[in-house]
């Protein structure tokens, strides 16, 4: 039995009146409820994403693989044709979206009943379309596609979108997946403000490493 | 002089392991269910421990526990009963009047 009178309570705040150490003291017990219904919440949201990082670091790996081969292999075609980056970067972020849903409906089916998977899996797929589509949106609205800047200027500010969707996700998740969001960015402007030519496939090995980094750490804490 | 009220706490579900399974079920809305692997992966249970904790719930019609196949695999499925929900809800209000709001 408990009163609201706090001189009762233990100076432990684990321990309750009775020195008890298989109950919690009415502070303890309110606090992990709040902390277990958090966690609960962002292991939903984060159900396949050791899975869809990995998709994801192979995917950036092969898109700016891409970029340095034809860059380094086809400079004429590249010049002649500066549209190739949309289709290039359209078709890996439609395949990993794709992918991404697949992996992530089919990680939550193992946690919880179909309705529950559902909404869990339509915050987070409402999330990333929301960064997905700021990134394409943004440098088009801001007339960056209009004035002819170049693809560096536009990657650029669509990169940093993708990494603040990184940063935000990780926020509301595991501080891993922030800390991966900086460590994309970086990953793209270090490279391609001092590496010249080689920036791309720099930016391709750097991006895979950060992800399969960020996977195993997840995959150690529980995340599938 | 004034003299407090003493307040109940529901003992099932004032345990630390049963209190964070109550917790993980009614968090979850109407009549959804979890299964026991997202449960332990959540809590940071042994099977045995987390096992004889939801025995001890079941046995009070806190939850209901259904074993089904799913791709030739079994899979537990637990869920919170509407007893369990409603004992959940008293014990936090009782929790809240202990702590004086």
């Amino acid at each position: 039995m408990f009163t609201n009178n706090p001189t009762h309570q233990s100076r432990d705040p684990m321990i309750n009146q009775d020195n008890n150490p298989d109950s919690f003291t009415p502070e303890a017990s309110l606090s992990a409820i709040h902390n277990t219904m958090s966690q609960a919440q962002s292991s939903m949201y984060l159900a396949g994403t050791a899975t869809i990082l990995l998709v994801w670091g192979a995917i950036m790996a092969l898109g700016y693989l891409a970029e340095y081969t034809i860059n380094a292999l086809a400079s004429d075609f590249a010049d002649s044709n500066p549209w190739y980056h949309a289709p290039l970067w359209g078709g890996l972020v439609i395949i990993g979206m794709v992918a991404s849903s697949i992996i992530g409906s089919r990680a939550t089916k193992n946690f919880a009943d179909a309705a529950t998977a559902r909404k869990a899996g339509l915050k987070v797929f409402t999330f990333w379309i929301s960064v997905a589509a700021a990134a394409w949106l943004i440098p088009a609205l801001s007339g960056l596609w209009a004035n002819g800047a170049t693809a560096e200027h536009t990657a650029g500010v669509a990169i940093g979108i993708v990494s603040l969707g990184y940063v935000l996700f990780g926020l509301m998740s595991r501080p891993v997946i922030s800390i991966l969001g900086v460590g994309i960015a970086a990953a793209f402007y270090v490279p391609n403000h001092f590496a010249g030519d080689t920036a791309y496939a720099i930016t391709a090995i750097l991006m895979l490493i950060l992800v399969v980094v960020a996977a195993i750490w997840l995959r150690k804490s529980g995340i599938q | 002089m004034k003299t407090e009220e003493p307040i109940d706490l529901n003992e099932i579900i004032h345990q630390p392991v049963r209190l964070r399974i109550m917790t993980l079920l009614v968090s979850q809305s109407g009549d959804s269910r979890l299964t026991y692997s997202f449960i332990q992966t959540n809590l940071g249970l042994t099977g045995g421990n987390l096992t004889t904790h939801l025995r001890k719930l079941e046995d009070a019609g806190y939850l209901q526990i259904d074993k089904e196949f799913h791709n030739q695999k079994p899979r537990t499925w637990i869920q919170a009963t509407p007893i369990g929900r409603q004992a959940f809800a008293e014990y936090y209000a009782n929790l809240q009047k202990v702590l004086g709001w």
